[in-house]
């Protein structure tokens, strides 16, 4: 009986080691409709976060891994007002948004003059040279402060493996949340982008409570991590929520995911961030 | 829609007491079961051996037979049995028990029946296939495991969800629209290992039965097809083990009497072992993962009386995952899924013209989710457990009327998910409210013989689901999906929700002549439990979500005609069939859409339209040393919805316009058997993206190079076809021992012997080198070669 067992198991060992199977493959995929693709920030707290960005979409195989910058085009950031149920939008404060780094990052719109203010309603503008326009409307809401920041080593793995969780209070407001990890001694972020983990966080069922948010993932002893704790609105987490599942699609079972855009004209989102900024050594004291 | 039902179904019963009349003819009612281990058959036929007038056993082996009272002979037959003629002279007409002798290997090479089944071409079914259990275990197979599911699949009409999926598609359907039933319970989640194979037992079933069209009245629940499993009841003459070592997992069976010819057991019994033979191999840093699954079916069934049998049966089933982290051993995720069923079932013969059986079934599909991790951790609990009572009746009132009625009930509980857990000090508990519901339907139909060339079978079967409290309704915002804060309170017992619905059925058969007829068949059905998920196949996570104010019923009408002809004396089966299947108020998720703890599901489904027409051929050759089937299926199945693909209509996932199979098996000689299998069919419907963009801006500080990653944009949906499907397997079984008291085989299995790369997904990754995306193709089983060891004792 033993040499059956024996087969049995160098069959499965063989079966296992056959199976699952990839090859590149070519894919006839017909031009697609260009479209506008906007990413507008601006926050309360730093000026690294106030930009615009605007891009076009490209054909799938097109031969290009690069932004797909657009040029030339009048940027404008409104500060409005609410009073009662209504916003106002002044002329008066809008300020332009202009694409100083033309020569080295072109598409990119900045302003030096912006600042974000917490409770105030914003209206973004973009009107492009042939003729297209985008508009979009946001607030910056009030930003949380970190209430507690706690992490551990693991037992008798002093040297690797470090996590943490924190929390902060949650209103009875709708403040839905986005959260930037970033690992590494410079504690700015030029752009969201050089985050190194993403997280948005739903609002619609958790008030009035603590609201805990624990870090899976492990860090390193003596790591620097900067925490970016933003505050968002409803539309705006719509809009990362969507785009969480849309960049991170694939595999078997995924399904075609699409952005719920809080802009018109283009693809994309204008955010608001009350933006909170916390940083911690993981260290024994 | 709501019609008067009681009045409708007395109107109904009236008429079909009045058009039967009294006949003249004698009644002979009974059970035909196999003589060595006292199983009764199912679709075994009895026939009048003076006149063409016959009739099959029910899915309990019973008959009820109306004949002249000169009558002196009937012939009774069964497939892999021997046919028996039984003189009735002398012989008590009520509770007949006719015993069919099975063909030995050397007979069932040799004999060639002059007595063929025509079932096919003489009775009113149509688009139904039936399937022994023997059948199902000789065919080829993954990992050397026989599997109902996929065994199904090589049949035309069905498609198969893939290579890792149980799922099955039955004339453009989805895999939620199969009411897949084992002992009359329904199976939620038919599948183990993620849907790589289902939950049936090869040892335990004795044979299946599929219906994709022409439903009759004593179905429903579901729009496209029923499955039966029916499992076997235990030898009540002899104890009996047998099992099976498979590549993954193994078998155990156990059966005997309990009382001699009176009463039976039988405990069968498998587990997987994937997670032992691949511990040695796993490393350090991943041991403590593993993965298994086993159930466990049991069975014990009374003679209780010349009038009374009963039945009780049971499944338990689970799949374990263990997971804990390679990179911190405090997180720890355990994952589990599984379906538990219980049924009670007496028969009773009233008198040889009426037959009953009531059934009491308990069913829950449970997942339980439990992750720790060093600050806290989490328990997910989510499910759905049904009770159900129902009673079916047969009378024969008259030779050419054969009258089914019935009630069938079920309260469901849907569990969508409880959530409680804690983080460091802060505790968290949250569930979406359970639902509630009762499900109704009361049926009667009659298979009316009208003359020698033309019957029916008409029925209607009315049905009602109502979603009743207590729930609290959260009503919210339909742009930002947002709660208002208002609620709606329902008390115990109150009414959400009423569907009452109409199911009108019928079957026509013309016989041309002895060998070939003509039938059609008209069915509507409506479905109102609603399977949540993104995907194309099954999964542990999906949810079952009921019909509510919001979601509709969905409704099919199927339309069917088709042309059956015998050739050889019935040795060879053909058939050509066609249908046409509208289905309304068909469910979608929102491209993007949460459905795992989603206290507002409803406002992340799109309702549309489907359509589903198509032609299949067969020929099936069922007896002799040589046998098997051809199967061809043209099919177009389409889906529209006003919110997606805007509003045109698109290819379902598992449209498939060609789809061809082929079974050949064929007996060697005395220790040898071979089967070959190949299926061909057009590639899947799916949706690739045409565009991309560049998003989540930022530039290195230390690099300065820009840092973004890129979003695919989607247009059309179901616009891309992958790859067709296509692979053959061959399997060969050797009779390695065979004494009266033991026998044992094994069976070698080679699978996609061409090694077919076929498609299960594709993906895309930047290359930098070149500055393009590339596309690639994953495919799951390249040749696979494994082996069973079978044994009986």
């Amino acid at each position: 009986m033993n040499h059956k067992i024996v087969y049995l198991v160098l069959t499965f060992i063989g079966t296992i080691s056959f199976s699952s199977c990839e090859k590149e493959i070519k894919i006839d995929i017909p031009a697609s409709k260009q479209e506008l693709v906007v990413e507008a920030s601006i926050n309360q707290l730093s000026i690294n976060f106030n930009y615009v960005i605007l891009s076009t979409t490209l054909d799938y195989f097109n031969p290009s891994l690069s932004l797909n910058a657009v040029r030339g085009a009048e940027v404008y950031i409104t500060e409005g007002d609410v009073i009662g149920t209504d916003t106002l939008f002044d002329v008066a404060n809008r300020v332009q948004f202009i694409d100083y780094v033309d020569t080295i990052f072109p598409g990119i719109y900045l302003s030096p003059d912006f600042r974000g203010v917490a409770g105030k309603p914003y209206q973004l503008e973009v009107f492009l040279k042939d003729g297209r326009s985008i508009t979009g409307k946001t607030f910056i809401p009030e930003p949380k402060s970190i209430d507690s920041l706690n992490f551990w080593f693991e037992p008798n793995n002093i040297d690797t493996n470090v996590f943490f969780y924190m929390n902060w209070m949650d209103g009875p407001e709708q403040d839905n949340y986005r959260l930037t990890l970033k690992k590494g001694f410079l504690p700015i972020l030029t752009g969201w982008g050089t985050g190194t983990r993403f997280y948005t966080l739903d609002d619609s069922q958790i008030n009035n409570q603590p609201r805990p948010f624990f870090n899976f993932s492990p860090y390193k002893y003596n790591d620097t991590l900067h925490i970016y704790l933003a505050t968002i609105g409803r539309k705006e987490f719509l809009f990362w929520d969507s785009f969480r599942g849309a960049a991170n699609n694939g595999g078997p079972f995924a399904t075609p995911v699409s952005v719920k855009s809080n802009v018109s004209g283009a693809i994309g989102s204008f955010t608001g961030y009350g933006l909170t900024q916390r940083s911690v050594i993981f260290r024994k004291e | 829609m709501f019609l008067n039902f009681p009045k409708i179904i007395v109107s109904l019963a009236s008429f079909l007491i009045v058009n039967s009349l009294f006949g003249q003819n004698i009644f002979i009612s009974g059970y035909v079961k196999d003589s060595t281990n006292g199983e009764t058959l199912i679709g075994a036929t009895i026939k009048n051996k003076e006149s063409t007038a016959g009739t099959v056993t029910n899915s309990y082996g019973y008959f009820s037979l109306s004949v002249p009272p000169n009558t002196t002979q009937l012939v009774c037959s069964y497939v892999g049995y021997q046919s028996k003629i039984i003189q009735l002279k002398g012989l008590k007409l009520f509770n007949l028990q006719v015993a069919l002798i099975p063909e030995n290997r050397e007979v069932k090479e040799l004999i060639i029946k002059s007595d063929r089944l025509d079932k096919n071409v003489k009775s009113t079914e149509m688009s139904r296939i039936e399937l022994s259990g023997e059948k199902l275990k000789s065919l080829p197979v993954v990992f050397g495991e026989p599997d109902v599911l996929k065994a199904i699949t090589l049949m035309p009409g069905i498609k198969s969800g893939g290579e890792a999926s149980t799922g099955f598609y039955v004339r453009g359907g989805g895999p939620d629209q199969n009411l897949i039933l084992m002992d009359e319970a329904v199976v939620y989640n038919p599948s183990h290992l993620f849907g790589f194979l289902s939950v049936f037992n090869s040892d335990a079933v004795k044979g299946i039965e599929v219906i994709k069209g022409g439903m009759p009245a004593n179905y429903g629940g579901r729009l496209s097809s029923i499955l039966n499993v029916n499992m076997r009841e235990g030898n009540n003459q002899n104890f009996k083990y047998s099992g099976g070592i498979g590549l993954i997992s193994s078998r155990l069976t156990a059966e005997g009497p309990l009382q001699k010819g009176k009463s039976s057991f039988l405990i069968s019994g498998r587990r997987t072992y994937i997670d032992v033979l691949a511990r040695p191999f796993i490393p350090n840093d991943l041991a403590g993962n593993s993965y298994y699954f086993y159930d466990l079916n049991l069975k014990l069934n009374f003679i209780l009386g010349e009038k009374d049998r009963l039945f009780v049966s049971g499944y338990f089933g689970r799949d374990i995952l263990d997971f804990k982290s390679p990179t911190n051993r405090a997180v720890n995720f355990n994952l589990g899924w599984g379906n538990s069923t219980a049924t009670l079932r007496w028969n009773h013969v009233f008198s040889p013209k009426l037959f009953s059986n009531t059934s009491i079934v308990f069913n829950r599909y449970e997942l339980f989710n439990d992750f720790k991790f060093g600050a806290g951790g989490f328990s997910v609990r989510s499910g759905l457990v049904d009770w159900n009572i129902k009673s079916d009746f047969t009378w024969s009132p008259h030779a050419k009327h054969q009258i089914k009625y019935g009630f069938n009930y079920t309260f469901h509980t849907f569990t969508p998910g409880i959530l409680s857990g804690s983080v460091g000090t802060t505790s968290i508990n949250e569930k979406i409210n359970k639902q509630y519901a009762n499900e109704y339907a009361l049926y009667i139909s009659d298979e009316w013989g009208v003359n020698q060339r033309f019957s029916l079978n008409y029925g209607l079967r009315a049905v009602a689901f109502q979603l009743i409290g207590p729930y609290t309704q959260n009503e919210f915002d339909n742009d930002t999906g947002l709660p208002t804060g208002k609620t709606k309170e329902y008390s115990t017992g109150q009414t959400i929700a009423f569907y009452p619905r109409l199911e009108p059925r019928l079957n026509l058969n013309y016989l041309i002549n002895e060998v070939s007829s003509i039938k059609a068949s008209y069915t509507q059905t409506y479905q109102f439990l609603h399977l949540a998920t993104t995907s194309g196949a099954q999964f542990p996570l999906d949810l079952w979500v009921p019909s509510s104010r919001l979601i509709k019923p969905q409704m099919a009408r199927q339309y069917a005609l088709g042309y059956f002809r015998n050739l050889k004396q019935n040795q060879y089966e053909t058939s050509a069939e066609i249908y046409y299947k509208p289905m309304l108020n068909q469910i979608e998720f929102r491209p993007g859409a949460n459905l795992f703890f989603n206290q507002n599901l409803e406002n992340e489904m799109v309702f549309g339209e489907g359509l589903s027409y198509g032609l299949e051929l067969f020929l099936r050759k069922k007896e002799g040393k040589f046998n098997g089937w051809i199967g061809y299926t043209w099919s177009r199945t389409t889906r529209q919805f006003d919110e997606l693909n805007n509003g045109k209509p698109y290819f379902y996932r598992y449209d498939r316009t060609h789809d061809f199979s082929i079974l050949l098996s064929y007996q060697i000689n005395k220790k040898w058997a071979s089967n070959f299998v190949f299926v061909y069919g057009t590639g899947n419907a799916t949706t690739l993206p045409d565009s991309r963009y560049a998003y989540r801006f930022g530039i290195d500080p230390q690099t300065g190079e820009p840092l973004f990653v890129f979003v695919d944009r989607y247009s059309d949906v179901n616009s891309y076809r992958l790859p067709a499907y296509h692979r053959a397997d061959v399997s060969f079984t050797y009779l390695s021992k065979q004494t009266k008291k033991y026998e044992s085989s094994w069976n070698f299995s080679i699978y996609n012997i061409y090694n077919r790369a076929n498609p299960y997904f594709i993906y895309f990754l930047p290359d930098i080198e070149s500055q393009t995306v590339k596309a690639y193709m994953v495919y799951l089983f390249p040749i696979l070669p494994s082996v069973q060891w079978n044994f009986k004792f």
